[in-house]
């Protein structure tokens, strides 16, 4: 198992580190994604509420990384490492995180009267990525690219049509929730869930090669077969019991078109079997009242929101 | 202490739960999540 989080979890918005209650809110969020065993974070918008150099100072002792191929100071060089490798069940994943572009620099962290605020700038995603999922295929020779991307949902799809050597794109930025997974012209967009609520689980089966295909659509397909048989059969055993030729003629040309479906069918399931043999299937683990809490952190979260507290 | 569910603390447990299928050959689990705010409990 591989936990990751797409970015944009410490702050609701770029403004709300002003909020009395931010700090401990987002220390206890890096805290327990490093406690909880997530390998990496992409810095996303609503991440840089304090700046780089807490980012950093909060993460300095843990496993968790923080990544982001392409946010960088105001001179172009790179705050975060673009990428990590990690091996899980033998498999060799490469995790690329990326930030949204941005025009220009642009101010992070709390303004403090009489300093500089720090600045930071969102270089191009594409070529970005691109680079840093070139290295990973030719130098670490992964055999799995997944980017925590938190850009825009617009960006993403356009990573997920027009960067080589992706499997999958993970995408936070708006807030979308839950969704299905969208399949681009060259990988796959998972929709990350928002606001704690869920749990994105992505089931990958790694046996062959090619793109993965989605195990959902496999089975709709194996269901719409089994109806289609069905109406087939009821189809042939009517066929048989009448004689009367201005019933037959409606009953063949029916048969004729179920058979040409069931044969469609048949070379798509099959066609699945070969040409992408690896599937992922993608689901939500909704984390609600009835997933139980565990008392240690629940004490730390009433620290930060007491019960009863009027904090949303 | 809160009658109410806490997400960061539900979290915390599900991730100890065995959620690799160690049976089947190359699966692997990935589990996401993101967009998450600076959310530690539920809202309303």
């Amino acid at each position: 198992m591989l936990v990751l989080d797409a970015g944009n979890a410490l702050f609701k918005s770029r403004d709300s580190a002003q909020a009395p209650d931010a700090r401990a809110r987002a220390e206890l969020v890096l805290s327990q994604m490093d406690a909880q065993g997530t390998a990496a974070m992409a810095v996303g918008a609503r991440d840089l509420g304090f700046g780089v150099g807490f980012l950093r100072k909060q993460t300095r002792q843990a496993k968790l990384k923080l990544l982001s191929a392409n946010l960088a100071d105001a001179q172009g060089k790179l705050l975060f490492p673009a990428s990590l490798v990690t091996t899980v069940g033998g498999v060799k994943v490469g995790v690329v995180g990326v930030s949204p572009a941005m025009a220009k620099p642009m101010p992070v962290g709390l303004a403090v009267p009489g300093q500089a605020q720090e600045q930071v700038q969102g270089l191009p995603v594409q070529p970005a990525v691109a680079a840093e999922t070139k290295r990973l295929r030719e130098k670490s020779k992964v055999d799995l690219v997944v980017v925590l991307a938190a850009v825009p949902h617009a960006e993403a799809l356009q990573l997920a049509d027009q960067v080589e050597g992706v499997d999958f794109v993970v995408q936070s930025h708006e807030g979308r929730g839950q969704g299905i997974a969208q399949r681009q012209a060259l990988a796959t967009v998972i929709p990350s869930g928002a606001r704690g609520r869920e749990l994105a689980k992505l089931v990958l089966q790694l046996e062959g090669t090619g793109r993965f295909a989605d195990a959902s659509l496999q089975e709709r397909t194996r269901q719409q077969l089994r109806l289609l048989e069905g109406n087939l059969t009821r189809a042939k055993a009517r066929l048989a019991g009448t004689q009367d030729p201005a019933e037959k003629r409606p009953l063949e040309a029916t048969i004729a078109r179920l058979e040409a479906s069931r044969a469609a069918y048949q070379k798509e399931l099959a066609g699945g079997a070969t040409d992408a043999g690896r599937t992922h299937l993608l689901s939500y683990i909704q984390l609600g009242s009835d997933v139980p809490a565990d008392p240690v952190v629940q004490k730390w979260v009433e620290r930060v929101e007491p019960p009863g507290s009027a904090a949303h | 202490m809160s009658p109410r569910p806490v997400k960061l603390a539900a979290l915390a447990l599900l991730l100890l739960l065995p959620l690799v299928a160690g049976a089947a050959p190359k699966q692997l689990v990935l589990l996401f999540t993101g967009d998450n705010g600076g959310e530690v409990a539920p809202c309303g």
